[in-house]
């Protein structure tokens, strides 16, 4: 989907590759804009009774708080903390202006989320400006320029300098954090005297699972596993797995940094208050979030072939159905008609706790296929450019389907993030 | 109760495949749907598949034993008695267990509760005979442009319309429009129309095979197709079906005649440089016709097609698999084209055969 999609060369073995992670980012955004803040344990996510912490700062992490933590422990952890409703829109517009440093310094940047990526600096690497120098430079001009402080893992490879930036974090303490070095180097040549001494839980791609199945082995610390005969671990954890943990255990990551990887999936998912068991609510929360993922898809200038909806029960089992159009679809009434016949397959009469629709297997719209709904002029494709142009000019709430209009209270729309750490408190 | 016959291996290969069509693929149904049902009397086998909405039920002879009434897991046994070898295959239902067995192997399987098997009664109504070879043909014609999107039920159907001089059969998905006259054949009374799902169509025109003749009943809810030793049996779809005649434009100012198979080919060379959904262009002019498909960072295609053309020049976009399915199904050596603008439905046609048309949606290139 991504004809744009261009690769850096994969490493060489020199010391050119940063792994940047925003500290405690949600949070740093929110006391960028609420310094008097700084002092306070603040949490960052779902204010409501279901909702989950997103991020939370380094003080209210001294009390044992931790993001994906349900936020009804947060508030006993510390009752006291400030609990603030995540604002997805400014966090996407600050990760972007913190991108835009990162290509200043190299166009290979891989993005991994909102405040992590990885950058290829082999090529801004000459004379003296040693990588190491080029991390500090970076970290110094973020704080400058956006008030924010980020954590920098400099090694030979992707996967070392992820390891990297865990020992430049701030850790948090009973008498409040204590500030990290901000950059940790892994100098060409000392990988494994870093590597070997961790534990394998610590690579990339060993859950619990295959924790176990290595600790069943014996296998404990990354240089036992660097010690196995390779076919040993292949044939414990298979090919693939077995192959590539065991290249990472002798520190060797041959990934390049990928640039321009578009997205793969647009979608929106919502936990509700309460459970919801009516049939008409339900339609109406899924109209509405077919009608945020159409304008996403618009934005983007794709189209989806595949639309999968996701229930999440009241005990909370989930299930996810999909179908696989022949048209690829953008617009928000064929994806609700969609995503409708999925879930009316589906028994929601336990109650649905959290509602999703999102659209996959994206193509770049190069044409419209029009149908004979357009053929007097009056389309559904074109209605939702008209919806599209005048969100543009009047915003978000302007203009939407009108089942998701009560009367007195205007419109309920969906905007990208909202709702993404459960309900807030006034839901 | 046992049950006990003989059969060629390939006859019951057919039989349990035929009937196997209609049998349930999707979860959360009742589990002897997954079954077939098997039949005994006599010599005669009965075997029947169903999913409620389809039923297909296939008589064939059999050497038979001892008869009686056994379900068995649909695409377990077809599997197992498509892989004996060549010849005879005896099967056998002994307690809970049939046992199929063609020297040197022998398989016993699980039966499913023959009792938890839906009473299905064909369709009622007075039975009318079609000609078997011109009513496949008018299947195949029509069917793909049937939607197969469920979230559209009635264009899943094909409209079955009495017209004045016989039938028509109508499909569509809303981009493409089928529609197939079979004059003479006066199968249903004046007005009437049915919606029969195009699954049912298309199975039944698998199993025509060299027969002469379809046996059709049409009840109030129900269609039933006989042809051969094979009944289709398929739940109507209630609904309107959408105006199609105010679709297909009356007046068509430009007129493109192109042989089919040159088309044909062209338009399937060209696709391959149509990727990531992108359209195939059809630039029409008094030189002719040129075929164009440009797939942004992989390439172009190009290809001059002979044809003469009436009309102001224009150039339209199609989706490609939509024009080739058009163009693959009309009759006749020589087709038309006919267009008004590049935003307005196209109309392709057999050149000499009034009974067929195609209108197809073009692409709007931005």
């Amino acid at each position: 989907m991504s004809p744009q999609r261009t690769e850096g060369s994969a490493p060489d073995g020199s010391l050119g590759f940063l792994h940047v992670d925003m500290d405690a980012f949600f949070v740093s955004c929110e006391l960028r804009r609420r310094p008097e803040l700084i002092a306070e344990p603040v949490v960052v996510g779902g204010t409501g009774d279901r909702g989950v912490v997103a991020a939370a700062s380094y003080v209210a992490r001294s009390y044992g708080i931790h993001s994906a933590m349900p936020t009804t422990r947060a508030r006993r952890l510390c009752p006291h903390a400030v609990f603030l409703n995540g604002d997805h829109a400014y966090y996407g517009e600050l990760s972007a202006k913190v991108m835009a440093l990162f290509r200043d310094v190299t166009p290979l940047v891989e993005p991994l989320s909102l405040d992590e990526a990885f950058l290829d600096v082999r090529g801004a690497l000459h004379g003296h400006d040693r990588a190491a120098t080029i991390a500090a430079a970076l970290r110094a001009r973020v704080l400058a320029e956006e008030q924010l402080t980020c954590s920098v893992g400099v090694a030979t490879n992707k996967f070392l300098a992820k390891l990297a930036t865990e020992r430049a974090k701030p850790k948090p303490s009973l008498s409040g954090p204590i500030f990290g070095t901000g950059v940790h180097v892994i100098k060409a040549g000392t990988e494994l005297d870093f590597l070997h001494p961790l534990a394998v839980g610590d690579l990339w791609g060993v859950g619990p699972a295959t924790g176990a199945k290595l600790s069943r082995m014996g296998i404990e610390t990354v240089g036992d596993l660097a010690a196995q005969p390779k076919e040993r671990v292949t044939a414990a954890l298979g090919s693939a797995v077995g192959r590539h943990l065991h290249l990472l255990s002798h520190g060797r990551d041959e990934r390049p940094v990928v640039v321009g990887q578009g997205v793969k999936s647009v979608g929106h998912e919502e936990t509700f208050a309460h459970d919801l068991f009516a049939e008409d609510r339900l339609s109406r929360e899924l109209m509405r979030m077919a009608d945020a993922v159409a304008s996403r898809l618009r934005a983007a200038n794709v189209a989806g072939r595949t639309i999968t909806v996701k229930v999440r029960f009241g005990d909370f089992t989930t299930i996810t159905r999909s179908v696989t159009l022949a048209s690829p679809i953008d617009g928000a009434r064929a994806i609700a008609q969609e995503a409708g016949v999925l879930l009316a397959h589906v028994d929601t009469s336990p109650g649905v706790r959290l509602l999703g629709i999102s659209a996959s297997q994206l193509v770049t719209q190069h044409g419209q296929q029009l149908s004979f709904d357009d053929v007097d002029g009056r389309s559904w494709s074109d209605a939702d450019g008209v919806v599209d142009e005048i969100r543009e000019r009047f915003g978000g709430n302007a203009i939407g389907p009108a089942t998701l209009s009560k009367p007195g209270s205007g419109l309920k729309r969906m905007e990208r993030g909202q709702q993404q750490w459960g309900p807030d408190r006034d839901v | 109760m046992g049950m006990k016959f003989r059969c060629e291996r390939d006859t019951l290969v057919e039989a349990l495949s035929a009937a196997g069509r209609a049998v349930t693929t999707r979860g959360g149904a009742l589990p002897v749907l997954a079954g077939v049902r098997l039949e005994l009397v006599g010599d005669q086998l009965t075997v029947t598949g169903s999913d409620l909405d389809l039923t297909i039920t296939v008589v064939i002879e059999v050497a038979g034993g001892e008869d009686g009434i056994v379900v068995v897991p649909s695409k377990l046994v077809s599997d197992v008695v498509r892989s004996l070898r060549p010849g005879s295959v005896d099967v056998a239902v002994d307690d809970d267990d049939v046992r199929i067995v063609s020297s040197p192997s022998e398989f016993s399987i699980r039966t499913i509760p023959a009792d938890e098997f839906p009473e299905l009664s064909g369709a009622e109504g007075d039975a009318v005979t079609l000609d078997a070879g011109e009513f496949r043909a008018a299947i195949d014609q029509v069917e793909k442009a049937a939607s197969s999107d469920d979230a559209r039920p009635i264009l899943t159907g094909v409209l079955m319309a009495a017209e004045a001089d016989g039938l028509r059969l109508v499909s569509t998905d809303s981009y493409r429009l089928s529609v197939r006259d079979l004059s003479g054949t006066a199968i249903l009374s004046e007005g009437q129309t049915v919606l029969v799902p195009s699954r049912a169509l298309k199975e039944l025109s698998r199993v025509v095979g060299d027969q002469d003749q379809i046996t059709l009943r049409l009840g109030e809810r129900d269609a039933g197709f006989e042809v051969g030793g094979v009944s289709i049996t398929t739940r109507l779809i209630e609904g309107d079906f959408p105006n199609y005649r105010g679709l297909i434009p009356q007046n068509h100012p430009n007129q493109l005649t192109v042989d089919r198979e040159t088309l044909l080919d062209a338009v399937r060379r060209v696709r391959l440089l149509a990727q990531e959904s992108t359209p195939v262009r059809l630039a029409m002019s008094d030189d002719g016709l040129e075929l164009v498909a440009v797939t942004q960072d992989v390439g172009q295609a190009h290809e001059a097609v002979e044809a003469s053309y009436n009309g102001t020049d224009l150039t339209v976009a199609f989706n490609p698999e939509y024009l080739i399915d058009g163009i693959e199904v009309a009759p006749g050596d020589e087709i038309t084209l006919e267009t008004v603008d590049e935003l307005k439905p196209a109309l392709l046609k057999a050149a000499d055969d009034p009974n067929f048309l195609y209108l197809l949606m073009p692409v709007r290139v931005s």
